[in-house]
């Protein structure tokens, strides 16, 4: 037996070298992760880190020559417009994009070109974004904006590979769409990784808390933006004490708050769309659940203000910009957007802007070529740190926002905005 | 810091000493001790490429597929087929459900052409177009990634969804996370082989469906992580599958992260770092027998679980070269002729020619050894 053991270590010594010598170089965390966040990171070193590098397109197309004679510079739009619960951040999404637009046509459009969107409801039959993004194409647009439903992004970003069409992303915050290696998307805005992190810091280190439920909407905005903060909080060693889900539309939250109560949470995280979850809040205050409330970004919303009344003070969310920023580049876009469209823009909106911006400005730099303008897109330096209305824009590798994300309080019937606290791996904190 | 890759510039030295004596001696790079080298797999040259300007009707070719003597290419503006030294094209005017043709597969049962479109499927049988669509059929999306024929049924991937399409009963089922163990609908490629379909699930891995059991099982990353790979042995190199294929009792897996073989026990993980794999993004992928052909955005590899023979073009020029890999060494051998365009999509096979599609262009090569 000792003998075995012997040769059997002496077999494992021998190996690790050679697992090292092949093993790929890390640079920096992905993803702005925290050491101690790094899947695996306190285990084993991955033999290979995915996104150190951008993946670089090469096929054929930059040699295309931009055609002549046209009345128009199209721009696709892919978002919920009907048939979704997502329609009014759909119209929102839309409404920024348009004003940028509008604004860009008046400073002379391309060369002098009207630019135009063509939008498309990327809610409809089954898959419906693929055929939409095959009828962009049809409709020889130059790039497209969107959308917000991740399986609808994921959808469209597969054809956009085939096609060969630049799509940016203002509005879907789920960490692997732009985790697929696709080098025609770019996104900007934070996503749930950035959301996560903010919240499992925030959670567990700054109040402290040690114990915390999630519910969670049953649908793959909450399972996947809840999947970040759950390992999250487990590699920092605070297992969820519960987690439980609803569906959209749900009216009566009382089985699974009875759950929640049994659970003995000192605080809440809740993961999903304003209105359902500002029942939720109603609905725990009710039950006598007093315990702090967290909530993802679509908590920030004035649907969860006018539903939850008073019973949302105190409520802490994550949001990916600050609308409250001394920013004139902000508060112009929002006057001019309440000019335009009589209402405040949210933050599908804003992003929108900045979003169709980008896709305005890489055509004003590359001409008529999808190629090309999606070089402009991706070079990691052209829009690096780009100032836009939400904020400045820093791409990583895979050409995801990893700019600073915000959080929000509800106080007096308003959200509060506040810089995410800085990210401390203080083991003390643990109680 | 730029990570070095051994192999590559281990494989550098060797091409550089390999020209200096080709060049010194005046004799053909083609030799017998590449073949030798280059063992049992085969090894193309003497390529020749077909563009718009000799009649395909769009440069850039999604697919290629060889029906007997004849080869089918589907391009983002139409259907060509090459015949007698000849093109034909076919488009929307002639039946087709949409210009962009994706995939191509034959019935060996009836002969008839299955054709994947973005805007449907197509079964091309007696020189009559029939066309399916979400709204007359059972499809799951109208962007068909991949078809393919398996005896009487065919398999559609789509991003709704796997389809299955019965051509006696005219039947169709499709198969999403609803009723199979898929984390999403969306599916990229299929293939067959021993009784089973193979599906490359984006995000899902692979999912394995016995057509005598009716049974599902899936094969998936086992760190559950996107943004790395903790082992390269221990199951798929990653979740987000492109491309399946299967021959000899291997299932090989396409990824945009690297390659994956299962010999029905074990997996090995390949990646562009540590083999003589071109590129880890991998478009398509197509076994034939032992040897896996891979369209790589950045050439063509080829690999039989020991040698590497891949094909590249140079940037600058029509030339082109062919690296040998074996081990940790790599032989860069220049070529006079090339694929013509290292961003490559489709591939197949007729008698001692290889096809391939590319981002500009199709290429014949002739075997050469």
């Amino acid at each position: 037996m000792p003998r075995t053991r012997y040769i059997l270590i002496s077999v494992i010594l021998l190996l690790i070298p050679v697992l090292e010598l092949h093993g790929q170089d890390e640079k920096q965390n992905y993803g702005k992760t925290p050491d101690e966040l790094v899947p695996y990171g306190k285990f084993q070193k991955a033999y290979k880190n995915f996104f150190d590098e951008p993946q670089l397109f090469t096929g054929a197309g930059r040699e295309k020559p931009e055609p002549t004679g046209l009345s128009e510079v199209r721009i696709g739009f892919l978002g919920p417009l009907e048939g979704s619960v997502m329609v009014p951040q759909g119209i929102q999404m839309l409404q920024g994009a348009t004003l940028a637009v509008e604004e860009a046509n008046e400073r002379g459009g391309y060369k002098g070109i009207p630019f135009r969107i063509l939008a498309h409801n990327d809610v409809g039959l089954w898959g419906a974004a693929a055929n939409e993004v095959v009828k962009m194409d049809d409709e020889k647009v130059w790039a497209f904006l969107g959308t917000i439903d991740d399986i609808n992004s994921h959808v469209a970003l597969r054809v956009t590979l085939k096609l060969e069409i630049p799509m940016v992303n203002t509005g879907d915050p789920d960490p692997t769409l732009t985790e697929t290696r696709i080098p025609w998307l770019i996104r900007c805005i934070a996503d749930d990784r950035q959301s996560s992190y903010a919240l499992v810091n925030y959670i567990y280190r700054v109040k402290r808390h040690s114990r915390v439920a999630v519910m969670r909407a049953d649908n793959r905005y909450g399972r996947v933006g809840v999947m970040e903060f759950r390992d999250a909080a487990l590699r920092i060693g605070y297992p969820l004490v519960l987690e439980v889900r609803f569906a959209d539309g749900d009216t009566d939250f009382t089985t699974q708050i009875e759950r929640m109560i049994n659970s003995s949470p000192d605080a809440v995280l809740l993961w999903g769309n304003a209105k359902e979850t500002a029942l939720i809040i109603k609905q725990m205050r009710k039950m006598g659940m007093e315990q702090p409330i967290y909530g993802s970004d679509r908590l920030m919303s004035p649907d969860l203000l006018k539903i939850a009344g008073n019973d949302a003070e105190g409520l802490v969310t994550t949001c990916q910009y600050n609308p409250a920023a001394d920013n004139s580049k902000l508060k112009a876009f929002q006057k001019n957007y309440y000019e335009r469209f009589e209402m405040e823009p949210d933050v599908f909106a804003a992003h929108a802007y900045d979003g169709m911006n980008l896709i305005i400005e890489s055509i004003q730099i590359a001409g008529l070529n999808r190629t090309l303008i999606r070089d402009v897109l991706t070079d990691l330096k052209t829009f690096q740190g780009y100032q836009g209305v939400t904020g400045e824009i820093i791409f990583d590798a895979t050409w995801n926002d990893i700019g600073p994300v915000w959080m929000s309080r509800v106080r007096d019937g308003k959200f509060e905005f506040f810089p995410t606290p800085p990210m401390t791996t203080d083991s003390s904190a643990k109680r | 810091m730029k990570r070095l890759n051994p192999v590559l510039r281990y494989g550098a030295r060797i091409s550089f000493l390999t020209m200096l004596i080709v060049s010194l001696s005046g004799s053909s790079p083609y030799n017998k001790e590449i073949f030798t080298e280059a063992g049992s797999m085969p090894v193309y040259g003497n390529w020749k490429t077909f563009t718009s300007r000799d009649g395909l009707p769009a440069d850039k070719a999604y697919c290629v597929r060889v029906d007997g003597d004849r080869v089918l290419v589907g391009t983002s503006a139409g259907l060509a087929v090459y015949e007698n030294s000849e093109w034909r094209n076919y488009t929307v005017e002639d039946g087709l459900a949409h210009p962009g043709v994706l995939s191509i597969d034959i019935s060996e049962l009836t002969g008839d052409v299955w054709i994947g479109t973005l805007g449907g499927l197509n079964r091309w049988s007696a020189g009559r177009f029939e066309t399916f669509t979400q709204f007359n059929s059972g499809l799951a999306n109208d962007v068909i990634y991949s078809v393919i024929c398996d005896g009487k049924d065919v398999w559609t991937a789509t991003g709704g969804g796997a389809g299955h399409y019965d051509t006696y009963s005219g039947s169709w089922e499709i198969y999403t996370e609803r009723n199979a163990p898929m984390h999403e609908p969306w599916t990229y490629g299929v293939c067959a082989g021993d009784d089973k379909i193979f599906i490359a699930a984006w995000g899902g891995g692979v999912i394995e469906y016995n057509t005598g059991t009716n049974n599902f099982r899936d094969y998936i990353d086992p760190d559950g992580e996107m943004e790395l790979d903790v082992f390269p042995d221990d199951g798929l190199v990653h979740d987000i599958t492109t491309a399946v294929t299967y021959a000899d009792g291997i299932l090989w897996v396409g990824t945009y992260f690297g390659l994956s073989r299962y010999n029905g026990t074990h997996w090995k993980g390949y990646f562009d770092h540590d083999s003589g794999l071109l590129s880890n993004f991998i478009n398509f992928l197509k076994a034939d027998g032992p040897v896996v052909w891979l369209c790589t955005d950045k050439g063509l590899s080829s690999f039989n679980g020991d040698t590497w023979v891949s094909y590249q073009r140079n940037e600058n020029n029509y030339q082109g070269k062919v690296l040998i890999t074996n081990g940790n060494e790599t032989r860069e051998i220049d070529a006079s002729t090339s694929i013509s365009h290292n961003f490559v999509l489709g591939v197949d096979f007729i008698g001692d020619d290889i096809w391939i599609a590319t981002s500009k262009g199709v290429s014949r090569g002739e075997r050469l050894n």
